[in-house]
Protein backbone atom coordinates (compact mmCIF):
# COMPACT_ATOMS: atom_id res chain seq x y z
CA UNK A 1 0.00 0.00 0.00
CA UNK A 2 1.07 3.51 -0.47
CA UNK A 3 1.92 5.42 2.20
CA UNK A 4 1.37 8.85 0.54
CA UNK A 5 -1.46 8.45 -0.38
CA UNK A 6 -3.11 9.41 3.42
CA UNK A 7 -0.48 11.78 3.69
CA UNK A 8 -1.01 14.18 0.63
CA UNK A 9 -5.00 13.58 2.03
CA UNK A 10 -4.57 14.81 5.23
CA UNK A 11 -2.35 17.79 4.04
CA UNK A 12 -5.58 18.72 1.86
CA UNK A 13 -7.51 18.14 4.76
CA UNK A 14 -5.18 20.64 6.62
CA UNK A 15 -5.09 23.09 3.99
CA UNK A 16 -8.63 23.51 4.45
CA UNK A 17 -9.03 24.05 7.79
CA UNK A 18 -6.63 27.07 7.29
CA UNK A 19 -8.10 28.24 4.25
CA UNK A 20 -11.27 28.19 7.05
CA UNK A 21 -9.85 30.06 9.34
CA UNK A 22 -8.30 32.71 7.01
CA UNK A 23 -11.54 33.17 5.46
CA UNK A 24 -13.18 33.70 8.80
CA UNK A 25 -10.93 36.28 9.36
CA UNK A 26 -11.55 38.26 6.22
CA UNK A 27 -15.25 37.63 7.37
CA UNK A 28 -14.51 39.95 10.61
CA UNK A 29 -12.31 42.43 9.08
CA UNK A 30 -14.25 45.06 10.15
CA UNK A 31 -15.33 43.37 13.44
CA UNK A 32 -14.74 46.42 16.28
CA UNK A 33 -11.86 44.44 18.38
CA UNK A 34 -11.90 41.25 16.83
CA UNK A 35 -8.49 39.21 17.09
CA UNK A 36 -7.26 37.39 14.35
CA UNK A 37 -6.95 33.80 14.07
CA UNK A 38 -3.98 31.61 12.81
CA UNK A 39 -3.74 28.09 12.30
CA UNK A 40 -1.03 26.09 13.67
CA UNK A 41 -0.53 22.90 11.39
CA UNK A 42 1.58 19.71 13.39
CA UNK A 43 2.77 16.91 11.93
CA UNK A 44 1.26 13.07 13.33
CA UNK A 45 3.16 11.26 15.81
CA UNK A 46 6.72 10.29 14.05
CA UNK A 47 6.66 6.77 13.86
CA UNK A 48 10.35 4.56 13.48
CA UNK A 49 10.95 2.78 9.66
CA UNK A 50 12.47 -0.43 9.43
CA UNK A 51 14.03 -2.11 7.16
CA UNK A 52 12.85 -5.97 7.00
CA UNK A 53 14.97 -8.18 5.19
CA UNK A 54 17.06 -11.60 5.23
CA UNK A 55 20.01 -12.96 4.80
CA UNK A 56 20.85 -16.36 2.93
CA UNK A 57 23.81 -18.48 5.10
CA UNK A 58 25.29 -21.13 2.28
CA UNK A 59 25.05 -23.90 4.45
CA UNK A 60 24.01 -27.46 2.66
CA UNK A 61 19.80 -27.01 3.08
CA UNK A 62 20.29 -23.55 2.83
CA UNK A 63 19.59 -20.74 5.61
CA UNK A 64 18.06 -17.41 5.32
CA UNK A 65 18.56 -15.53 9.10
CA UNK A 66 16.16 -12.39 9.16
CA UNK A 67 17.85 -9.16 8.93
CA UNK A 68 16.14 -5.48 9.92
CA UNK A 69 17.78 -1.99 9.99
CA UNK A 70 16.33 1.18 11.42
CA UNK A 71 16.08 3.75 8.70
CA UNK A 72 14.76 6.54 10.58
CA UNK A 73 11.53 8.52 11.82
CA UNK A 74 8.33 9.76 9.17
CA UNK A 75 5.73 11.43 9.78
CA UNK A 76 2.67 10.09 7.56
CA UNK A 77 0.51 13.29 7.61
CA UNK A 78 -0.66 16.51 9.01
CA UNK A 79 -3.17 18.62 10.92
CA UNK A 80 -4.09 21.62 12.10
CA UNK A 81 -3.32 21.34 15.66
CA UNK A 82 -5.08 25.00 17.00
CA UNK A 83 -6.39 28.39 16.34
CA UNK A 84 -4.01 31.32 18.18
CA UNK A 85 -5.62 34.84 18.24
CA UNK A 86 -3.63 37.39 17.92
CA UNK A 87 -4.13 39.54 20.93
CA UNK A 88 -2.23 42.44 20.10
CA UNK A 89 -4.08 45.80 20.26
CA UNK A 90 -5.91 46.56 17.37
CA UNK A 91 -6.03 50.37 15.96
CA UNK A 92 -8.40 52.92 17.33
CA UNK A 93 -10.62 54.77 15.14
CA UNK A 94 -12.82 56.95 15.98
CA UNK A 95 -16.77 57.01 15.57
CA UNK A 96 -18.49 60.29 17.31
CA UNK A 97 -20.91 57.49 19.30
CA UNK A 98 -21.32 58.21 22.75
CA UNK A 99 -21.56 54.73 23.63
CA UNK A 100 -18.19 53.13 21.82
CA UNK A 101 -15.70 52.25 23.77
CA UNK A 102 -12.47 51.35 22.97
CA UNK A 103 -9.55 49.63 25.03
CA UNK A 104 -6.49 50.41 25.00
CA UNK A 105 -3.58 48.34 26.66
CA UNK A 106 -1.06 49.96 29.00
CA UNK A 107 1.85 48.09 30.34
CA UNK A 108 0.60 44.67 31.07
CA UNK A 109 2.37 42.81 34.03
CA UNK A 110 2.57 39.11 31.92
CA UNK A 111 3.40 39.26 28.33
CA UNK A 112 0.63 37.21 27.55
CA UNK A 113 -1.42 39.14 29.19
CA UNK A 114 -4.73 41.58 28.07
CA UNK A 115 -7.59 43.29 29.89
CA UNK A 116 -11.48 42.95 28.84
CA UNK A 117 -14.89 44.49 29.68
CA UNK A 118 -16.50 42.10 31.39
CA UNK A 119 -20.73 41.43 30.62
CA UNK A 120 -23.19 39.39 31.02
CA UNK A 121 -24.62 36.26 29.32
CA UNK A 122 -28.04 35.07 28.93
CA UNK A 123 -27.17 32.07 31.41
CA UNK A 124 -26.20 35.11 33.99
CA UNK A 125 -22.37 34.10 33.29
CA UNK A 126 -19.79 36.10 33.12
CA UNK A 127 -17.86 36.41 29.66
CA UNK A 128 -14.99 38.53 28.14
CA UNK A 129 -14.94 40.97 25.17
CA UNK A 130 -13.20 43.73 23.60
CA UNK A 131 -15.97 44.69 21.07
CA UNK A 132 -16.86 48.27 22.85
CA UNK A 133 -19.88 49.01 20.63
CA UNK A 134 -22.44 49.18 23.22
CA UNK A 135 -25.58 50.68 23.18
CA UNK A 136 -28.59 51.84 25.62
CA UNK A 137 -31.45 49.17 25.94
CA UNK A 138 -35.26 49.78 26.18
CA UNK A 139 -34.54 50.25 29.84
CA UNK A 140 -31.88 52.28 29.98
CA UNK A 141 -29.07 50.04 30.43
CA UNK A 142 -25.72 49.85 29.14
CA UNK A 143 -25.60 46.62 26.97
CA UNK A 144 -23.64 45.19 23.86
CA UNK A 145 -25.27 44.90 20.68
CA UNK A 146 -26.78 41.58 21.34
CA UNK A 147 -28.43 42.74 24.48
CA UNK A 148 -25.48 41.22 27.05
CA UNK A 149 -25.03 43.62 30.18
CA UNK A 150 -21.93 45.76 30.56
CA UNK A 151 -21.34 44.72 34.63
CA UNK A 152 -19.29 47.28 36.64
CA UNK A 153 -16.96 46.83 39.31
CA UNK A 154 -19.40 45.35 41.85
CA UNK A 155 -21.00 42.97 39.22
CA UNK A 156 -23.75 44.72 38.71
CA UNK A 157 -25.74 45.62 35.07
CA UNK A 158 -25.55 49.75 34.38
CA UNK A 159 -27.80 51.85 33.94
CA UNK A 160 -27.17 54.90 32.60
CA UNK A 161 -31.04 55.79 31.17
CA UNK A 162 -29.53 57.38 28.33
CA UNK A 163 -26.71 58.21 25.71
CA UNK A 164 -26.36 61.27 27.08
CA UNK A 165 -22.78 59.45 29.42
CA UNK A 166 -19.52 60.94 30.05
CA UNK A 167 -16.83 58.27 30.25
CA UNK A 168 -13.65 59.07 31.62
CA UNK A 169 -9.85 57.41 30.53
CA UNK A 170 -10.01 55.21 33.70
CA UNK A 171 -13.56 53.91 33.16
CA UNK A 172 -15.64 55.57 35.34
CA UNK A 173 -19.33 56.05 33.79
CA UNK A 174 -20.83 59.34 34.80
CA UNK A 175 -24.34 60.20 33.51
CA UNK A 176 -27.36 62.17 35.03
CA UNK A 177 -27.73 60.61 38.68
CA UNK A 178 -25.33 58.29 38.41
CA UNK A 179 -21.76 57.06 38.54
CA UNK A 180 -20.38 54.12 37.92
CA UNK A 181 -17.20 52.08 37.45
CA UNK A 182 -16.67 49.56 34.42
CA UNK A 183 -15.72 46.14 35.25
CA UNK A 184 -12.30 45.92 33.82
CA UNK A 185 -10.76 42.52 33.64
CA UNK A 186 -7.00 40.92 34.14
CA UNK A 187 -6.48 37.67 31.78
CA UNK A 188 -2.61 36.95 33.01
CA UNK A 189 -3.04 34.52 29.79
CA UNK A 190 -5.12 35.17 27.25
CA UNK A 191 -4.22 31.45 25.06
CA UNK A 192 -6.23 30.47 27.83
CA UNK A 193 -9.69 31.81 26.50
CA UNK A 194 -11.95 30.52 23.89
CA UNK A 195 -13.82 31.84 21.53
CA UNK A 196 -17.71 31.84 21.78
CA UNK A 197 -19.20 33.99 19.14
CA UNK A 198 -21.05 37.68 19.24
CA UNK A 199 -17.19 38.69 19.99
CA UNK A 200 -17.51 36.75 23.26
CA UNK A 201 -14.62 35.25 25.46
CA UNK A 202 -14.85 32.16 28.16
CA UNK A 203 -12.23 31.64 30.51
CA UNK A 204 -11.01 27.95 30.00
CA UNK A 205 -8.53 27.67 33.08
CA UNK A 206 -7.29 30.52 35.17
CA UNK A 207 -8.68 33.17 37.29
CA UNK A 208 -10.03 36.56 36.20
CA UNK A 209 -8.65 39.56 38.11
CA UNK A 210 -9.73 42.72 37.73
CA UNK A 211 -6.67 45.35 36.29
CA UNK A 212 -6.53 47.50 39.83
CA UNK A 213 -5.85 44.10 41.80
CA UNK A 214 -3.20 43.06 38.85
CA UNK A 215 -1.57 46.39 38.61
CA UNK A 216 -2.13 46.80 34.08
CA UNK A 217 -2.63 50.14 32.86
CA UNK A 218 -5.49 50.83 30.67
CA UNK A 219 -7.22 53.60 29.27
CA UNK A 220 -10.75 53.80 27.83
CA UNK A 221 -11.90 55.95 24.81
CA UNK A 222 -15.00 57.38 24.39
CA UNK A 223 -16.22 57.97 21.16
CA UNK A 224 -13.84 54.94 19.39
CA UNK A 225 -13.47 51.60 18.96
CA UNK A 226 -11.05 48.94 18.60
CA UNK A 227 -10.35 47.79 15.23
CA UNK A 228 -10.01 43.91 14.19
CA UNK A 229 -6.25 42.64 13.80
CA UNK A 230 -6.67 41.25 10.64
CA UNK A 231 -4.57 42.35 8.62
CA UNK A 232 -6.23 41.76 5.16
CA UNK A 233 -2.94 41.93 3.35
CA UNK A 234 -1.92 39.30 4.83
CA UNK A 235 -5.47 37.33 5.17
CA UNK A 236 -5.16 37.57 1.32
CA UNK A 237 -1.44 36.20 1.08
CA UNK A 238 -2.13 32.88 3.40
CA UNK A 239 -5.04 32.73 1.73
CA UNK A 240 -3.21 32.32 -1.81
CA UNK A 241 -0.70 30.27 -0.10
CA UNK A 242 -3.10 27.72 1.26
CA UNK A 243 -4.84 27.60 -1.69
CA UNK A 244 -1.64 26.55 -3.72
CA UNK A 245 -0.64 24.18 -0.64
CA UNK A 246 -3.73 22.37 -0.67
CA UNK A 247 -3.32 22.41 -4.93
CA UNK A 248 0.22 20.98 -4.32
CA UNK A 249 -1.01 18.37 -2.03
CA UNK A 250 -3.69 17.62 -4.73
CA UNK A 251 -1.33 17.01 -7.34
CA UNK A 252 1.17 14.39 -5.11
CA UNK A 253 -1.96 12.21 -4.52
CA UNK A 254 -2.83 12.55 -8.27
CA UNK A 255 0.78 11.12 -8.62
CA UNK A 256 0.13 8.30 -6.42
CA UNK A 257 -3.18 7.61 -8.06
CA UNK A 258 -1.46 7.41 -11.36
CA UNK A 259 1.33 4.94 -9.82
CA UNK A 260 -1.12 2.96 -8.87
CA UNK A 261 -2.99 2.73 -12.19
CA UNK A 262 0.46 2.07 -13.94
CA UNK A 263 0.44 -1.31 -11.07
CA UNK A 264 -2.83 -2.48 -12.08
CA UNK A 265 -2.99 -1.76 -15.44
CA UNK A 266 0.10 -2.69 -16.87
CA UNK A 267 2.48 -4.96 -14.13
CA UNK A 268 0.01 -7.17 -14.78
CA UNK A 269 -0.56 -7.05 -18.32
CA UNK A 270 0.27 -10.21 -19.87
CA UNK A 271 1.78 -11.18 -23.02
CA UNK B 1 -15.52 19.71 2.61
CA UNK B 2 -15.17 23.46 1.53
CA UNK B 3 -18.81 24.62 2.15
CA UNK B 4 -18.22 26.04 5.78
CA UNK B 5 -15.60 28.71 3.77
CA UNK B 6 -18.06 29.19 1.38
CA UNK B 7 -20.94 29.67 4.13
CA UNK B 8 -18.60 32.20 5.84
CA UNK B 9 -18.43 34.17 3.60
CA UNK B 10 -21.83 34.67 1.91
CA UNK B 11 -23.50 34.91 5.22
CA UNK B 12 -21.18 38.39 5.50
CA UNK B 13 -21.30 39.17 2.11
CA UNK B 14 -25.57 38.96 3.20
CA UNK B 15 -24.47 41.19 6.25
CA UNK B 16 -21.97 43.95 4.05
CA UNK B 17 -24.86 44.45 1.89
CA UNK B 18 -27.13 45.34 4.73
CA UNK B 19 -24.07 47.66 5.78
CA UNK B 20 -24.14 49.27 2.41
CA UNK B 21 -27.63 50.01 2.87
CA UNK B 22 -27.25 51.44 5.83
CA UNK B 23 -24.36 54.02 4.29
CA UNK B 24 -26.43 54.14 1.44
CA UNK B 25 -29.14 55.71 2.72
CA UNK B 26 -26.99 58.14 5.16
CA UNK B 27 -25.68 59.65 2.29
CA UNK B 28 -29.07 60.19 0.66
CA UNK B 29 -30.58 61.94 3.61
CA UNK B 30 -26.84 63.93 4.05
CA UNK B 31 -29.14 67.53 3.48
CA UNK B 32 -32.59 66.34 5.05
CA UNK B 33 -33.35 68.38 8.35
CA UNK B 34 -33.26 66.85 11.51
CA UNK B 35 -31.61 63.51 10.24
CA UNK B 36 -29.84 61.50 12.44
CA UNK B 37 -26.81 59.10 11.16
CA UNK B 38 -26.99 55.63 11.80
CA UNK B 39 -24.36 53.04 12.05
CA UNK B 40 -23.99 49.45 12.12
CA UNK B 41 -20.90 47.92 13.22
CA UNK B 42 -19.96 43.94 13.10
CA UNK B 43 -19.75 41.18 15.75
CA UNK B 44 -18.80 38.06 15.19
CA UNK B 45 -20.45 34.88 14.51
CA UNK B 46 -20.94 31.77 16.29
CA UNK B 47 -17.67 29.45 16.65
CA UNK B 48 -17.85 25.75 16.30
CA UNK B 49 -15.95 23.56 18.01
CA UNK B 50 -13.96 21.00 16.59
CA UNK B 51 -12.19 17.93 18.52
CA UNK B 52 -9.71 16.86 16.43
CA UNK B 53 -6.68 14.51 17.18
CA UNK B 54 -7.79 14.37 20.60
CA UNK B 55 -5.44 11.78 22.05
CA UNK B 56 -3.59 13.17 25.38
CA UNK B 57 -0.50 12.69 23.27
CA UNK B 58 -1.19 15.14 20.79
CA UNK B 59 -2.23 18.05 23.22
CA UNK B 60 1.79 18.25 24.29
CA UNK B 61 3.07 21.81 23.62
CA UNK B 62 -0.72 23.60 22.49
CA UNK B 63 -1.28 27.19 23.80
CA UNK B 64 -4.37 27.01 23.53
CA UNK B 65 -7.64 25.13 25.24
CA UNK B 66 -8.69 21.29 23.63
CA UNK B 67 -9.77 21.69 20.18
CA UNK B 68 -10.18 24.06 17.36
CA UNK B 69 -12.87 26.68 17.53
CA UNK B 70 -13.76 27.79 13.93
CA UNK B 71 -15.70 30.83 13.77
CA UNK B 72 -19.30 30.95 11.11
CA UNK B 73 -18.18 34.84 9.70
CA UNK B 74 -19.58 37.50 10.98
CA UNK B 75 -23.19 39.97 10.98
CA UNK B 76 -24.14 43.04 12.34
CA UNK B 77 -25.29 43.84 15.38
CA UNK B 78 -28.19 46.30 16.16
CA UNK B 79 -28.14 50.01 14.11
CA UNK B 80 -27.60 53.17 16.31
CA UNK B 81 -28.49 56.56 16.02
CA UNK B 82 -26.11 58.93 16.57
CA UNK B 83 -28.06 61.92 18.62
CA UNK B 84 -25.58 64.05 17.95
CA UNK B 85 -26.60 67.91 17.32
CA UNK B 86 -26.62 68.84 13.65
CA UNK B 87 -25.13 72.43 12.41
CA UNK B 88 -28.26 75.00 12.55
CA UNK B 89 -29.12 76.42 9.00
CA UNK B 90 -30.06 80.48 9.35
CA UNK B 91 -33.51 79.91 7.10
CA UNK B 92 -34.87 83.55 8.55
CA UNK B 93 -37.70 82.08 7.89
CA UNK B 94 -40.93 82.63 11.04
CA UNK B 95 -41.96 79.11 10.70
CA UNK B 96 -38.50 77.49 11.00
CA UNK B 97 -37.22 76.55 14.18
CA UNK B 98 -34.49 74.27 15.28
CA UNK B 99 -34.18 72.44 18.72
CA UNK B 100 -31.05 73.12 20.59
CA UNK B 101 -30.50 69.98 22.90
CA UNK B 102 -30.06 66.22 21.60
CA UNK B 103 -32.88 65.07 23.89
CA UNK B 104 -35.79 67.11 22.75
CA UNK B 105 -38.24 66.37 20.41
CA UNK B 106 -41.35 68.12 18.66
CA UNK B 107 -44.49 66.36 19.22
CA UNK B 108 -47.29 65.95 16.54
CA UNK B 109 -49.97 63.49 15.73
CA UNK B 110 -50.00 61.14 12.23
CA UNK B 111 -52.97 60.82 9.99
CA UNK B 112 -54.34 58.36 12.49
CA UNK B 113 -53.94 60.42 15.28
CA UNK B 114 -50.94 58.59 16.61
CA UNK B 115 -48.15 60.45 18.68
CA UNK B 116 -45.20 60.96 16.55
CA UNK B 117 -41.99 63.13 17.24
CA UNK B 118 -39.67 65.11 15.01
CA UNK B 119 -36.80 67.10 14.93
CA UNK B 120 -37.53 68.52 11.74
CA UNK B 121 -39.19 72.20 12.46
CA UNK B 122 -40.20 73.36 9.24
CA UNK B 123 -43.57 74.12 10.24
CA UNK B 124 -46.61 75.09 7.94
CA UNK B 125 -50.48 77.06 8.58
CA UNK B 126 -52.83 74.94 7.03
CA UNK B 127 -56.39 77.26 6.74
CA UNK B 128 -59.19 74.81 8.22
CA UNK B 129 -62.77 76.44 8.89
CA UNK B 130 -63.66 78.12 5.66
CA UNK B 131 -60.20 79.74 5.62
CA UNK B 132 -61.29 81.68 8.99
CA UNK B 133 -58.49 79.48 11.47
CA UNK B 134 -55.51 78.29 10.84
CA UNK B 135 -53.41 75.31 11.86
CA UNK B 136 -49.58 74.76 12.37
CA UNK B 137 -48.62 71.36 10.78
CA UNK B 138 -45.62 69.50 9.74
CA UNK B 139 -44.49 69.69 5.79
CA UNK B 140 -46.53 66.50 5.57
CA UNK B 141 -49.69 67.73 7.00
CA UNK B 142 -49.03 66.34 10.39
CA UNK B 143 -50.84 68.48 13.58
CA UNK B 144 -48.07 70.15 15.60
CA UNK B 145 -49.37 69.35 19.37
CA UNK B 146 -49.68 72.10 21.88
CA UNK B 147 -48.66 71.96 25.65
CA UNK B 148 -52.10 71.08 26.04
CA UNK B 149 -52.05 67.72 24.02
CA UNK B 150 -54.15 69.88 21.11
CA UNK B 151 -53.11 70.85 17.54
CA UNK B 152 -52.21 74.60 17.32
CA UNK B 153 -54.55 75.92 15.98
CA UNK B 154 -55.66 80.66 15.65
CA UNK B 155 -57.89 82.53 13.86
CA UNK B 156 -56.41 83.47 10.78
CA UNK B 157 -57.51 87.08 9.74
CA UNK B 158 -55.22 90.00 9.83
CA UNK B 159 -51.88 88.34 10.71
CA UNK B 160 -49.39 91.00 10.13
CA UNK B 161 -46.34 88.51 11.52
CA UNK B 162 -45.85 85.01 13.71
CA UNK B 163 -42.84 84.85 15.26
CA UNK B 164 -42.24 81.43 17.36
CA UNK B 165 -40.59 82.51 21.13
CA UNK B 166 -37.34 80.48 22.19
CA UNK B 167 -39.29 78.48 24.64
CA UNK B 168 -42.07 77.38 22.41
CA UNK B 169 -45.03 80.11 22.29
CA UNK B 170 -46.05 81.27 18.89
CA UNK B 171 -46.94 85.27 18.94
CA UNK B 172 -48.75 86.36 16.60
CA UNK B 173 -49.03 90.10 15.40
CA UNK B 174 -52.07 91.29 14.57
CA UNK B 175 -51.77 95.55 14.18
CA UNK B 176 -50.19 96.41 17.07
CA UNK B 177 -51.76 94.00 19.39
CA UNK B 178 -49.53 90.81 20.17
CA UNK B 179 -51.43 87.46 21.00
CA UNK B 180 -50.10 84.00 22.63
CA UNK B 181 -51.83 81.61 20.52
CA UNK B 182 -50.20 78.49 22.20
CA UNK B 183 -47.12 76.75 22.94
CA UNK B 184 -45.45 74.27 20.66
CA UNK B 185 -45.31 70.80 22.90
CA UNK B 186 -41.43 70.03 23.40
CA UNK B 187 -40.52 66.80 24.52
CA UNK B 188 -37.59 65.24 26.28
CA UNK B 189 -36.74 61.76 25.70
CA UNK B 190 -33.64 60.38 27.50
CA UNK B 191 -32.79 57.47 25.62
CA UNK B 192 -33.83 58.31 21.83
CA UNK B 193 -32.56 55.10 20.41
CA UNK B 194 -35.59 53.42 21.63
CA UNK B 195 -37.85 55.62 18.84
CA UNK B 196 -38.43 54.07 15.59
CA UNK B 197 -37.85 55.59 12.42
CA UNK B 198 -41.54 56.11 10.96
CA UNK B 199 -40.53 58.18 7.78
CA UNK B 200 -40.85 61.54 7.05
CA UNK B 201 -38.83 62.76 9.40
CA UNK B 202 -40.67 60.98 12.04
CA UNK B 203 -40.53 59.15 14.75
CA UNK B 204 -42.66 56.77 16.69
CA UNK B 205 -42.58 54.82 19.88
CA UNK B 206 -42.11 51.28 20.27
CA UNK B 207 -45.11 48.70 20.18
CA UNK B 208 -45.98 48.91 23.72
CA UNK B 209 -46.96 45.05 23.92
CA UNK B 210 -43.08 44.09 22.36
CA UNK B 211 -41.25 46.63 24.09
CA UNK B 212 -43.19 47.15 27.77
CA UNK B 213 -42.75 50.68 27.24
CA UNK B 214 -45.62 53.46 27.31
CA UNK B 215 -46.11 56.94 26.69
CA UNK B 216 -45.37 57.85 30.17
CA UNK B 217 -41.71 55.70 30.79
CA UNK B 218 -40.45 57.21 27.52
CA UNK B 219 -41.46 60.83 27.18
CA UNK B 220 -40.14 62.97 29.90
CA UNK B 221 -40.90 66.48 30.87
CA UNK B 222 -42.59 69.01 28.22
CA UNK B 223 -41.61 72.55 27.76
CA UNK B 224 -38.88 73.32 30.55
CA UNK B 225 -38.84 76.62 29.71
CA UNK B 226 -35.25 78.30 29.00
CA UNK B 227 -34.13 78.64 25.18
CA UNK B 228 -35.04 75.28 24.00
CA UNK B 229 -35.30 76.32 20.24
CA UNK B 230 -33.53 78.93 17.60
CA UNK B 231 -36.02 79.96 15.41
CA UNK B 232 -35.66 81.08 11.73
CA UNK B 233 -33.46 78.63 11.57
CA UNK B 234 -33.10 74.58 10.43
CA UNK B 235 -31.08 71.81 12.15
CA UNK B 236 -29.28 70.30 9.46
CA UNK B 237 -28.48 66.19 9.29
CA UNK B 238 -25.65 64.92 11.01
CA UNK B 239 -23.91 62.91 8.37
CA UNK B 240 -20.62 63.60 8.04
CA UNK B 241 -20.01 62.75 4.11
CA UNK B 242 -16.32 62.06 4.65
CA UNK B 243 -16.89 59.72 6.88
CA UNK B 244 -19.47 57.49 5.04
CA UNK B 245 -17.42 57.46 2.16
CA UNK B 246 -14.47 56.01 3.85
CA UNK B 247 -17.05 53.60 5.16
CA UNK B 248 -18.37 52.81 1.80
CA UNK B 249 -14.64 52.02 0.44
CA UNK B 250 -13.78 49.92 3.31
CA UNK B 251 -17.18 47.88 3.50
CA UNK B 252 -16.97 47.11 -0.59
CA UNK B 253 -13.48 46.18 -0.30
CA UNK B 254 -14.72 43.47 2.73
CA UNK B 255 -17.09 42.57 0.51
CA UNK B 256 -14.85 41.74 -2.87
CA UNK B 257 -12.07 40.46 0.07
CA UNK B 258 -15.03 38.05 1.49
CA UNK B 259 -15.92 36.91 -2.48
CA UNK B 260 -12.59 35.99 -3.02
CA UNK B 261 -13.09 33.39 -0.18
CA UNK B 262 -15.76 31.76 -1.96
CA UNK B 263 -14.23 31.76 -5.54
CA UNK B 264 -10.89 30.34 -3.51
CA UNK B 265 -13.42 27.34 -2.01
CA UNK B 266 -14.16 26.72 -5.33
CA UNK B 267 -11.38 26.33 -6.75
CA UNK B 268 -10.13 24.18 -3.99
CA UNK B 269 -13.54 21.96 -4.23
CA UNK B 270 -13.09 21.70 -7.93
CA UNK B 271 -9.62 20.68 -7.42
CA UNK B 272 -10.76 17.91 -5.22
CA UNK B 273 -13.03 16.97 -8.34
CA UNK B 274 -9.90 16.84 -10.58
CA UNK B 275 -9.17 13.51 -8.66
CA UNK B 276 -11.63 11.23 -10.50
Amino acid sequence: MLRGFYTAASGMIAQQRHQESVSNNIANANTPGYKADQATLRSFPEMLIQQMGSKHVPTRKGLNLPTSRFIGGLNTGVYAQELVSDFSQGSIRETDMSTDLALENGTMPDEEGSLFFVVENEDGEERLTRNGHFTIDGEGYLTTNQGHFVLSNNGNPIQPNGDDITISRDGTIQADGMEAQLNIAYIDDVNNLAKEGDDLYTLEEGQIATAAESGADFQVHQGFLEGSTVDELKSMEEMMNAYRSFEQNQRVLKTYDESMGKAVNEIARLG
Amino acid sequence: MSIRSMNQATTTMNQLQKQLDIIGNNMSNSSTTGYKSRQAEFSSLLFQQINNMNHPENQTGRLTPDGIRTGLGARLGAVNVNNALGSLNQTDRDLDAALLNENHFFEIQGNAGEALFTRDGSFYLQPVNNNTEVELVTKNGDYVLGSDGNPIRFASTEIDGIQIEEDGTIMVTRGQQTENVGEISIVSIDNPRILEADGDNNFRLPNEDESGLGYADVVGAVNTGGKLLQSGALEMSNVDISNQMTDLISAQRSYQMNARSISTADDMQSLVNQLR
